[in-house]
């Protein structure tokens, strides 16, 4: 990852409009060393982003107001560094050419493996 | 044969020079509308007869061949034969009318005045007998195609005596009814519908009330017990004076129809189906990520758990020992992993996982209970069913597909159970419902859409209201819209079935369907059905 972020906790900030999902993710990474951010729609989280910088976003594909991959692209204007991820119960419905546009690095499906997300986020960003 | 007034043509053929030229003076006299024509032999004269069509064929006594024969090679078409014979032979006259001539006439004095009145007489007979067996011919070629209509047309025919007997049927009415040729005759009508009360079947009901039907749709039932799914049309027969004789119908065979029919349903729901099953799998896919999710992080708290619980044994064994230092090493090592696993926290949201997962499981169990709510039919058979419920089902199953797009308001009213297909107007609403988030997604996604249900009784009619405030449609399209295969959708997003299917749905159901809207003003579907189903027509 960049020497900007090195020597501090790496920032996450993930975005579902299920807070039991983002209630699951934030359990399964507490040990991880991340500093975990999350938001409950896209607007929400686009004001983080204002807030401040983050190594990786994930987020949902299906949520009100505009998908996972249009927010994504809009978050990419704001830290183009940051790692991208989608997370998406029927990945099939997701245009390819909209998910390259917006520059997501992986895409994981619903229901999720644990193991494989903990993996994903460390590949990424580094513990 | 020229289409100008019909000449009067005649041939001569005399081998007599004088005789030759006697008779055509003589015909002169019947003026310029007739055609003479001459022949030297008999076989001359007769392709001449043929080939003006002639009326009448004179020949003199002097040929070469037998009048007999000549008489003979005749066909009933051809014109009658005049023979002309010397005078004094009376004898000859005598064998000539044996042999078959129409008339004689004699080569006397008079001559040019006898025959121009024989030869007229026998034209205007030979016409008068030509034009009856041409009105014959015509009649029985009428005849002949009526009966070749009848035997060969695709379509049954029946026709019933006063009595509700059947008088007459084609072979078509006994291969569709499976009687064997010839059975039919005699038997009772209402008999084709041994489920029919026999004043209720479609005939009766032509017969005692001169009832006409078109076009009605009805099940006959074969000897064998098939059911055969028909289309009747069926009128009084009137005598000329207007009295009863009976009824007259023609019925089709529908089971290819029907099936073509079911067909196109079967398209339509496959394609309804694959929406759903996308919404669905969504909603089953959020709960299962975070119960598994859940899962997985506590066997990691479980694991803790039993390091714990280790160190409490421990402990216990080292105060059960009594042995101060290593009760106080086993207090101090419990406590410094219970502060590793942050004890006090792990307890705290391992009751929340568990909470979460279960909370979870029960969004699991709805969705399975609304899909079965959803998909519970009946068999072929109508039932009483709660139309409220009917729609809720439906839109609980649909909405899970749309729920990021639109919110959805219900303002239901009390309705009596209806008599219906439930199955079949869940589909309907299934389509208004689809169609409606479709309007709604294709408007734009900057604010919400809505979607608006209700429901009401007016009269004796049950009303089902889909509002949306989508894209609307114009008003070409609204004349079209309920036409199969119609779509302003995108090649694969609709199979143009969706409403031409729910208009067929709710016609069955004997109610209508109809849509109000203006471009960008959303679109109001209303289907109207009666609270008592019609019976359907035997």
């Amino acid at each position: 990852m960049s020497e900007r972020t090195s020597g501090r906790a790496r920032r996450l900030l993930l975005v579902d409009d299920e807070a039991r999902i983002l209630s699951s993710l934030r359990r399964a990474l507490r040990r991880e060393g991340y500093e975990v951010h999350t938001a409950e729609s896209p607007d929400e989280a686009l004001r983080a982003l204002d807030a401040g910088s983050f190594d990786l976003i994930l987020a949902d594909y299906r949520m009100p107001g505009m998908t996972g991959v249009e927010f994504l692209a809009r978050a990419a204007e704001r830290w183009p560094d940051a790692v991208r991820i989608l997370l998406t119960g029927w990945s099939e419905q997701v245009p390819r050419a909209a998910l390259e546009a917006a520059g997501v690095r992986a895409l994981l499906e619903k229901p999720w493996d644990p193991e494989a997300l903990k993996r994903v986020i460390r590949d990424s960003v580094g513990p | 044969m020229s289409d100008g007034p019909p000449r009067v043509g005649i041939v001569v053929a005399a081998h007599d020079e004088l005789t030759r030229a006697a008779t055509v003076a003589a015909l002169r006299r019947l003026g310029a509308d007739v055609r003479i024509e001459l022949a030297g032999s008999d076989d001359e004269a007769l392709d001449r007869v043929r080939e003006i069509s002639a009326d009448l064929l004179i020949r003199d006594h002097a040929s070469a061949q037998r009048l007999g024969t000549l008489i003979e090679g005749l066909r009933p078409s051809d014109p009658p034969v005049v023979v002309i014979v010397p005078a004094g032979q009376d004898r000859l006259a005598v064998k000539a009318f044996r042999e078959g001539a129409a008339d004689c006439v004699t080569r006397s004095d008079d001559y040019d005045e006898v025959l121009p009145v024989v030869a007229l007489e026998q034209v205007r007979r030979h016409r008068a007998a030509r034009d009856r067996s041409r009105a014959e011919r015509r009649l029985r070629d009428l005849e002949e195609l009526n009966e070749h209509i009848i035997q060969n047309m695709n379509s049954a025919l029946v026709v019933l005596d006063t009595e509700g007997r059947i008088a007459f049927c084609n072979p078509t009415a006994e291969t569709i009814l499976g009687v064997p040729a010839g059975e039919l005759s005699g038997r009772p009508a209402w008999t084709l519908f041994p489920n029919t009360p026999r004043e209720r079947v479609l005939f009766s009901r032509t017969l005692d009330e001169g009832v006409r039907y078109r076009g009605e749709e009805t099940v006959i039932t074969r000897p064998d017990g098939t059911l055969v799914p028909i289309g009747v049309s069926c009128a009084p027969l009137a005598g000329s004076e207007g009295q009863r004789l009976g009824a007259v119908a023609i019925f089709q065979d529908l089971s290819e129809v029907k099936e073509l029919q079911q067909q196109v349903l079967q398209t339509e729901k496959m394609a309804s189906i694959g929406q759903l099953a996308a919404g669905v799998a969504h909603e089953i896919n959020n709960p299962m990520g975070f119960i598994h999710a859940n899962l997985f992080q506590m066997t990691e708290y479980l694991g803790d758990l039993r390091r714990l619980w280790e160190h409490v044994e421990a402990l216990q064994q080292a105060a059960a020992d009594g042995k101060p230092d290593a009760l106080r090493d086993a207090a101090e090592a419990l406590e410094k992993l219970a502060r590793e696993v942050d004890a006090r926290f792990l307890i705290g949201d391992l009751e929340n996982a568990v909470r979460e997962s279960l909370e979870g499981s029960e969004r699991i169990r709805h969705i399975v209970r609304d899909l079965r709510e959803f998909s519970h039919q009946g068999g072929d058979d109508r039932e009483l069913a709660d139309l409220n419920q009917c729609l809720d089902s439906t839109a609980n199953i649909v909405w899970s597909m749309m729920k990021h797009a639109a919110v959805l308001e219900r303002d239901y009213g009390t309705i009596p159970p209806v008599l219906c297909y439930p199955m079949q107007l869940k589909q309907v609403f299934m389509n208004l419902l689809v169609n409606a988030y479709q309007a709604i997604r294709e408007r734009g996604e900057d604010d919400r859409g809505e979607i608006r249900l209700r429901t009401r009784v007016e009269g004796d009619t049950a009303v089902v209201v889909v509002e949306d405030n989508g894209i609307g449609i114009t008003s070409e399209q609204r004349d079209r819209i309920f036409d199969p295969f119609f779509t302003t959708k995108e090649v694969g997003v609709g199979t143009g079935l969706g409403l031409s299917t729910a208009f067929n749905i709710v016609r069955r159901h004997g109610g209508t369907i109809h849509v109000e809207s203006r471009p960008g003003g959303g679109a109001t579907f209303e289907v109207a059905l009666p609270l008592r189903a019609p019976e359907p027509a035997a």
